[in-house]
């Protein structure tokens, strides 16, 4: 048992101009995640609190949030690991509010919609089985299909701050699954949104998004793949 | 909804964030140079009289620490963007971008302890007189 204190964005849309910060300090248990410490404080100190939660073990992608200056899911966030008494739980970057510590995610929505994130065919699947996809086809999605959509990389992105219409990490990252998919024929149908100055080209290999996915993915290696596949198709 | 919700702890700065800030810095310092050495090589070839004016400027003792940091500007500005060449351009260095960081960073400081100490000798040689 260790106190810690947690300083927590707040901001009620019916009484605040602006966001504030409120301080809890308790004991937690140990092997306790951050959601596991955001619960105790809405079950038994201060219910107002509000966020997002569902699955708790990594999988629902819905509470992504700023721990300490970087974003992360926070039950996958053990306390101890962060090596801080003090922690300071923020709202992801680049979204708006709505309350506390749950952000508007429609932009994030947006732009993956935007590249089309599901299989595109113009050929009729063959009537004795299912498309085709050899061994090594399918090991180029590897690192690229795993995303659970927490928004973590998106919100880290300085380029997406400073530029709100880039399509950021994510979107990016599924239109390379899509694009680098054997079976995929949707070239065509993706090919103006991602060769784009708010697609592929804007992004400068800052790599925060890589630090911040909680799935360990690498979203700027699918994003330098579609540049050489645009460059490969202009040259 | 707040749409510019205020910052408590500004986002970490990671390797990435360091590379490509001091990117731009330097890309934006060695902008400024170029003018620099464009007045220097218009004014030199003006006759013996622009040659000493120039020449007495850029071999002030605080010309000759200035290069120092032009050498900095210089090869970290050359290595980090081989760096981001082959991030962009290989599978392995992409994944390995810290390592290939850090091997440009070992490259480009050898080269500056190189260049840099004889020159720090001529600064401290030319402020003693």
């Amino acid at each position: 048992m260790a106190e810690y204190t947690f300083r927590i964005f707040r901001y009620d849309p019916e009484k605040d101009e602006q966001g504030r910060v409120q301080d809890y300090t308790f004991e937690v248990q140990e092997g306790w995640t951050i959601l596991d410490a955001l619960n105790h404080i809405k079950w038994f100190i201060d219910g107002t609190l509000t966020y997002r939660r569902a699955c708790r073990h990594g999988i629902c992608g819905s509470c992504g949030m700023t721990i300490n200056g970087k974003n992360n899911i926070a039950c996958e966030t053990q306390i101890k690991d962060l090596g801080t008494s003090t922690i300071t739980i923020e709202p992801l970057r680049g979204f708006p509010v709505i309350k506390d510590l749950v952000v508007n995610m429609e932009p994030f929505y947006d732009k993956l919609y935007a590249v089309k994130p599901y299989l595109i065919t113009r050929t009729p699947p063959p009537t004795d089985r299912e498309r085709y996809q050899s061994p090594e086809d399918r090991a180029k999605l590897d690192g690229k299909y795993e995303c659970i959509l927490c928004g973590c990389c998106t919100s880290s992105c300085p380029t997406y701050w400073a530029d709100k219409n880039f399509l950021g990490p994510n979107a990016l990252l599924k239109a390379s699954k899509f694009m680098l998919d054997s079976r995929d024929e949707g070239f065509e149908d993706r090919v103006n949104c991602i060769d784009d100055k708010h697609g592929i080209w804007r992004c400068h290999t800052i790599f925060n998004c890589v630090e911040a996915c909680p799935k360990e993915l690498n979203p700027t290696k699918g994003i330098v793949e579609l540049r050489r596949l645009m460059m490969r198709g202009r040259l | 909804m707040l749409e510019r919700p205020n910052v408590i702890k500004h986002y970490r700065w990671h390797m990435g964030t360091w590379a490509w800030v001091l990117h731009r810095i330097t890309g934006l310092a060695l902008v400024f140079y170029l003018v620099l050495h464009i007045w220097v090589i218009h004014n030199i070839s003006s006759g013996p009289k622009g040659f000493d004016k120039v020449m007495g400027v850029v071999q002030a003792p605080l010309f000759l620490f200035l290069e120092l940091g032009l050498l900095g500007c210089v090869l970290y500005h050359t290595f980090n963007g081989l760096r981001i060449m082959i991030v962009e351009f290989s599978k392995e260095g992409c994944e390995a971008h810290k390592m290939v960081w850090g091997a440009m960073m070992a490259v480009a400081g050898f080269l500056f302890l190189l260049g840099g100490v004889p020159m720090f000798v001529h600064f401290l040689h030319s402020i003693a007189g």
